[in-house]
């Protein structure tokens, strides 16, 4: 759920890990993950495609420092190809205006429009003009119902779900030494990105760490009620080692609840980089550690799928960006490397 | 020479703000804008339909503000509506999807309006809760789910089709504004809702039955968000909690830029018309310009204040 990853992102434990594409991130069909490395506009070709004088469009769902991030990567990867970018919108969650931003850039008459659609129910009929005209359709994340690859779309482009999941739970066991419980709270919602994040968190977990048990397993739907859901869970396991929160924001509700409690021991491991959890993180908090994806790089991986089903070759139907592993030792790298940014001044001089 | 000073005199700066906006507006993306699309009929014609559904809330709207009103429900009772219709129509044949959609809409003003003529609640106050409380009811009513509507004969009536190509959008906005703007203007329920706006005692005292006109400008105001609800679910073919909450300010800065007073006693369909088409065009043509999209929110806001700003000024002279 890309739209979860708003606000500053930040910091924490282990080293910059960073982890090539696993087979067990599968995509909205199941699709295999395809690791972003592999998708390339080699140099040779660079030349023909700048000659072609094509246009993107980058109409996004929201704004936020990730889209950015995506936006970043993805304009240099089209700067680099002498694409030209004509319009960048943001819908902000509205299913209509995105239709009609759709539209609109359309009078641009793009070759490649790059978009989060916002739910594959209403983004099916809000594309369907673009995907008539033969425009280059590559999606972050989710996939408008009923479209086939590769005569509909070049590409989904999304994190390495599986990864992100499993690297949080290696952190918040190295945080806890390899022992003691667990609170795992999940997003309560059929969405295929967090739903793989989360069971790949507590797969790990079972498989790999026996001395650690999860004790506790809360769904969530509404960030707001994170701090409740806390509240609940320490009240009855009150020596939980660990809490692991779904995304940036349910978690600093979760770190509310700690810090109302007097909880210095219990550790939090979440997904996205987000700056009032990073702070704590830096500030040897509750917060052990932050996994993130490489935003810049799903933007120059959409973007280069795009043009490779411009030139007609063969571009993989899901497409993977690594994690990344973000702790107090390396948060700099670890923002720059997810976000292509500096972290804000108050983690920085930390 | 004096009667050319006295027309000018006379120009009503409020009314005509939304006119000068307009064309000043149009001529500047049409200038800059010619060789990016933006003068395409394909593009003047998307404008249209993308404000389609605003224009015909904001109509509703003119008659709650003339009335002394105001109703921020509306968006809430757009996706109501359209999740209403969309549902009812997995099972049952499309009028009845229909009835359901404009129906939802019709009972949600007509509460809203119940409460403020007969409760004597203040509409803000009311509003302002139903606008949430029917937002609660839209996302529990499918658990969050969009639903997709595949009638084509209702896609084609509230979306994408055309009578003697005209698209249905625009047709359904041209008969929105035509009946809006008569009723408006030229009929008895038009005249009592500014009178009562101007000064509801004074309407009381003169035999207008000032809690039915109240009750009556919300009821509207929730078929017309009814009406923008099922253009939603045609022109999306789904159907989504979402729907119309993005749409409470476009709509009351459209309304007050075309020259209704926020207080009552004045307004205009045709000038609502105008200030959501202004809107539209503003959006289409920001984008097209190729600014980023935190530009875009800047210039925009600039122009809305700055049109405001003209209207509200001449007001309260």
């Amino acid at each position: 759920m890309k739209h979860l990853k708003q606000t500053l992102r930040g910091a924490a434990l282990l080293a910059l890990l960073s982890a090539p594409a696993l087979a067990e991130t599968t995509g909205p069909g199941g699709e295999a993950a395809t690791p972003s490395s592999s998708v390339i506009v080699d140099d040779a070709v660079v030349a023909k495609v700048q000659a072609g004088g094509h246009k993107a469009a980058l109409l996004w769902h929201d704004q936020s420092d990730f889209v950015n991030a995506v936006t970043a990567g993805a304009s240099d990867e089209f700067a680099r190809l002498g694409i030209e970018v004509v319009a960048v919108t943001s819908a902000g969650f509205d299913a209509a205006k995105q239709r009609s931003d759709i539209e609109t850039a359309m009078a641009k008459q793009p070759d490649i429009i790059l978009s989060l659609p916002l739910d594959p129910v209403t983004s099916a009929a809000a594309f369907a003009e673009a995907k008539e005209a033969g425009v280059a359709l590559s999606f972050l994340s989710n996939l408008p119902a009923g479209y086939e690859h590769p005569q509909d779309y070049a590409a989904i482009v999304t994190d390495d779900l599986f990864q992100m999941g499993k690297q949080a739970a290696d952190a918040l066991a190295a945080s806890m030494g390899g022992k003691g419980t667990v609170g795992w709270i999940y997003h309560d919602a059929t969405y295929y990105v967090t739903n793989q994040r989360d069971n790949a968190f507590k797969a790990t977990i079972e498989a790999d760490y026996p001395d650690i048990s999860i004790v506790a397993e809360q769904g969530i739907s509404d960030p707001a009620r994170a701090e409740d859901i806390a509240n609940a869970m320490l009240l009855k396991n009150p020596d939980l080692g660990g809490i692991y929160v779904t995304w940036a924001g349910p978690a600093e509700g979760v770190l509310a609840a700690l810090r109302a409690n007097g909880n210095t021991s219990t550790k939090i491991v979440t997904l996205d980089l987000s700056e009032p959890v990073a702070l704590d993180m830096v500030r040897g908090g509750n917060v052990a550690a932050i996994v993130a994806d490489e935003a810049y790089e799903l933007g120059r991986a959409m973007a280069a799928s795009a043009v490779l089903d411009l030139l007609g070759e063969k571009v993989p139907p899901f497409v993977v960006a690594p994690a990344v592993t973000v702790t107090a030792d390396n948060v700099v790298e670890g923002w720059k490397r997810s976000l292509n940014a500096a972290p804000p001044a108050s983690l920085a001089s930390q | 020479m004096t009667l050319a000073y006295q027309k000018l005199k006379s120009f009503d700066l409020q009314q005509g703000v939304i006119y000068i906006g307009f064309l000043a507006i149009f001529l500047f993306f049409a200038l800059t804008l010619h060789d990016d699309g933006f003068l395409t009929s394909r593009n003047l014609t998307n404008i249209v339909l993308q404000t389609a559904p605003a224009t015909i809330m904001a109509i509703g709207l003119v008659f709650a503000l003339s009335a002394g009103e105001i109703d921020l429900s509306f968006g809430s009772v757009v996706a109501v509506s359209a999740l209403s219709a969309a549902v009812v129509m997995q099972h049952f044949p499309m009028p009845v999807g229909i009835l359901a959609g404009l129906g939802a809409g019709l009972a949600i003003g007509a509460f809203n309006g119940a409460l403020v003529a007969y409760g004597r609640l203040p509409s803000f106050l009311v509003t302002l809760a139903t606008m949430g409380l029917f937002a609660g009811i839209a996302r529990t009513m499918t658990d969050l789910r969009s639903i997709p509507v595949l009638n084509e004969n209702f896609t084609g009536l509230f979306g994408s089709g055309k009578l003697l190509s005209v698209p249905s959008l625009v047709i359904w906005t041209a008969i929105a504004v035509g009946i809006g703007h008569i009723v408006y203007r030229n009929t008895r329920l038009g005249a009592h809702v500014l009178a009562v706006g101007d000064n509801a005692r004074a309407a009381q005292v003169s035999g207008i039955k000032v809690a039915r006109v109240r009750l009556y400008v919300l009821t509207l105001c929730g078929g017309c968000a009814g009406l923008a609800g099922l253009l939603y679910a045609g022109r999306l073919q789904a159907a989504k909690y979402t729907l119309g909450e993005s749409d409470l300010m476009t709509v009351i800065a459209a309304v007050i830029v075309g020259g209704t007073a926020l207080n009552g006693g004045k307004g205009s369909v045709i000038g609502a018309l105008l200030g959501s088409l202004l809107m539209g065009m503003l959006n289409n043509g920001l984008i097209l310009m190729g600014l980023d999209v935190s530009d875009q929110m800047i210039v925009r806001g600039l122009i809305i204040l700055l049109a405001v700003a003209v209207s509200l000024r001449d007001t309260s002279r």
